[in-house]
């Protein structure tokens, strides 16, 4: 092999890297407003002078000059102290350019490092906005329901894992422990219930009620059923087979959460169903009307609707900037109300709550809804 | 102006110092005529880090970040594989003539010429990039004043000097001796190239543990100091180590000491090789 193939496959390899590894354009971006170029940064031995200390969310660009006798480095840190760039060996007298990308808006932090020592010299740095704005609506879209998928799938997980804890104490014959898993198991199915509601005719045999219509011939099956088993009648001879059968649900469920594709206006009404679901079923004590644990799934629906709502934000913020701060405010309110009634490690039972504190729950919950309810249109616009 | 010229010292002789040795070991050995592959390797890395900074700037792009650390730290990584590979080439070389076999020299140390091209061009390649861009901003910057490019320009002139000196001392050493030495000390370099490589991987966030420091002794040798300079040149010596890159340094020195200075086994080896002794 003569040489000139090598110096071929060098060259080539080290293009694919720069090809493959991530370019970033420095280019100024023609006509945006409020862009006037880059941020100069006067770095000397004792200062680090940036020409501002904001910039929208996007492509930022610095240019360091440095006017002092050492050596210094030009760092953007975010959070944790994570690079998220930085320029080495800026001689006395060089000027060296920096571009981060920076999509998130937030506070980050810069540093000038002269003699290339220590934490440097530090000032705040505010990125405004979100850059989803110079993304493509359908990929800001796309990372949303990516993002609530990945949790769909964690919170099925722990689903799976905690109802066979559950079914276990039950097919035991152990009473209180299968009485404290419970609440903890449903958790986790009424944080994703929207989603288990798509796939119709798994709900009803989970968490259909004594008193839900049913085709002649279908059995009451699923949480409520044992529920009852555990508080009202004790353990009836079947009892190990329903939980058996929730068990088998369970996991059919978790099958076909793999499986679903769900759209960025399904998070949206679901947000919106799990609050109408604590109107209707947990501030009322209609669901869990057993064992009285109702503020546990009132609690866990919260958690759902926050997390598909967290998961849209992005687009939300790119389409209406006052709507998220208003959905923070009331999700801060309602999650203030909800941890008064914690006791120990969960929640106090439905029947200790006066006509007064479920009256406070329900303007919380509608002080909430009413946000959420924007949320489907914003998303379909 | 010193400041430019120590940036072009150390950047000079970690590209320079393996290129030296591997110069030095090819004339030990008459073998004088892979030189101009050396140089080939040297020359095809030089230009395709100024010819992609040149594109880049045209373009108007820049590598991000991450990207920038990825290709240091990982070519960083590759080139240790090569200059581990050429200890024990050595090691194999010093076996041949302490057992007298002259003849044997020319078999035991036959190697590709593309392994020679291969190894001068990512010595100097994986620092060629950041040298290049360096040296372009210098460039620039000479409009208004030339400072930084003549203080780096001196530092380079430096760094080959130094280099060369390193390349007549290795001479001067009787062969025995010259692959024994050579050998010790390129073990350091790599263990040092091999950390310095995994510091660049965790700045980019593809390894974690960027702010657990093993040691700090930026008080004590600042980095920007000469001697700071000529140890991060040299053995790739950095002030503020993080713990997993003095665990590889540590486990690589070890390792490859151990096996480098291992006793030559004899044709008829005894049933229980004594253990070879520990570097550590």
């Amino acid at each position: 092999m003569s040489a000139r193939p090598v110096l071929a496959a060098l060259a080539a390899s080290l293009a694919a890297v720069v090809v493959v590894g991530g370019c970033t354009s420095t280019a100024t971006p023609q006509g945006a407003p409020g862009q006037p170029g880059p941020i100069t940064v006067s770095a000397s031995d004792t200062a680090c002078d940036l020409s501002s200390a904001t910039a929208p969310a996007g492509t930022i660009s610095f240019t360091i000059r440095n006017a002092g006798s050492k050596v210094t480095e030009f760092y953007v840190y975010g959070a944790g102290d994570r690079i998220i760039g930085e320029v080495e060996n800026i001689g006395p007298g060089l000027t060296r350019p920096l571009t981060v990308e920076v999509p998130q808006g937030g506070t980050y932090t810069t540093a000038c490092k002269p003699g290339m020592v220590g934490d440097g010299i530090r000032a705040p740095f505010t990125v405004t906005g979100n850059a989803a704005a110079a993304v493509e609506g359908d990929a800001a879209l796309a990372a949303a329901v990516q993002g609530y998928q990945r949790y769909t799938t964690s919170q099925t997980e722990a689903l799976v894992a905690k109802t066979g804890e559950f079914t276990e104490a039950i097919k035991r014959g152990d009473v209180p422990a299968a009485q404290a898993l419970y609440p903890v198991s449903r958790t986790y199915w009424e944080r994703i219930e929207p989603v288990a509601e798509s796939f119709g005719d798994i709900d009803p045999k989970i968490d259909g009620r004594e008193d839900d219509e049913r085709d002649p011939g279908v059995e009451f099956t699923g949480y409520h059923r044992l529920e009852k088993d555990l508080w009202v009648t004790g353990l009836q001879p079947d009892s190990a087979a329903m939980a058996d059968r929730l068990m088998a649900d369970v996991r059919d469920l978790q099958g076909r959460v793999g499986t679903v594709s769900l759209t960025p206006l399904q998070l949206a009404n679901g947000a919106k169903e799990l609050l109408d679901e604590v109107a209707t079923g947990k501030v009322t004590g209609e669901e869990d009307r057993y064992s009285h644990t109702d503020l546990w799934d009132f609690r866990a629906n919260v958690d759902g609707s926050q997390a598909a709502v967290a998961a849209l934000r992005p687009v939300i913020d790119q389409r209406d900037p006052v709507l998220g701060q208003t959905l923070d405010q009331r999700f801060a309110a309602l999650d203030a109300l909800l941890e008064n009634y914690r006791s120990g490690d969960g929640f106090k039972l439905y029947t200790e709550l006066t006509p007064d504190d479920t009256k406070k729950m329900t303007e919380a919950v509608d002080g909430v809804s009413e946000p959420v309810s924007q949320v489907a249109g914003i998303i379909a616009a | 102006m010193l400041g430019n010229a120590l940036i072009g010292l150390r950047e000079g002789l970690e590209a320079s110092l393996v290129v030296s040795i591997l110069v030095a070991f090819l004339v030990q050995t008459d073998r004088r005529r892979e030189l101009p592959r050396v140089w080939l390797g040297v020359g095809a890395a030089i230009a395709v880090s100024i010819g992609v900074v040149l594109v880049l700037t045209l373009t108007e792009q820049a590598l991000t970040f991450e990207a920038q650390e990825a290709f240091g730290g990982g070519l960083s990584i590759i080139a240790v594989g090569f200059v581990t590979w050429m200890i024990f080439w050595m090691r194999k070389a010093a076996r041949s003539i302490s057992s007298e076999l002259r003849g044997g020299l020319e078999k035991a140390i036959a190697m590709g010429p593309v392994a020679v091209v291969v190894m001068a061009a990512l010595a100097v390649g994986r620092e060629g990039l950041e040298t290049a861009i360096f040296f372009f901003a210098a460039v620039q910057a000479a409009g208004s004043t030339t400072g930084p490019l003549i203080g780096f320009l001196i530092g380079i002139a430096v760094s080959v000097v130094i280099a060369y000196l390193i390349y007549r001392g290795a001479l001067s050493l009787n062969m025995g001796r010259f692959f024994s030495v050579t050998g010790v000390l390129l073990v350091f370099v790599a263990a040092g190239i091999l950390a310095y490589g995994v510091h660049d991987l965790q700045e980019a966030g593809i390894l974690p543990g960027l702010y657990t420091l093993a040691f700090d002794v930026s008080d004590a040798v600042p980095a920007d100091s000469w001697y700071g300079t000529l140890l991060k040149g040299v053995f790739n010596f950095s002030p503020q180590t993080t713990v997993l890159e003095a665990v590889v340094w540590v486990a690589y020195v070890a390792v490859v000491l151990t096996l480098f200075l291992r006793p030559v086994r004899r044709a008829v080896p005894p049933r229980s090789d004594a253990p070879a002794a520990s570097a550590v």
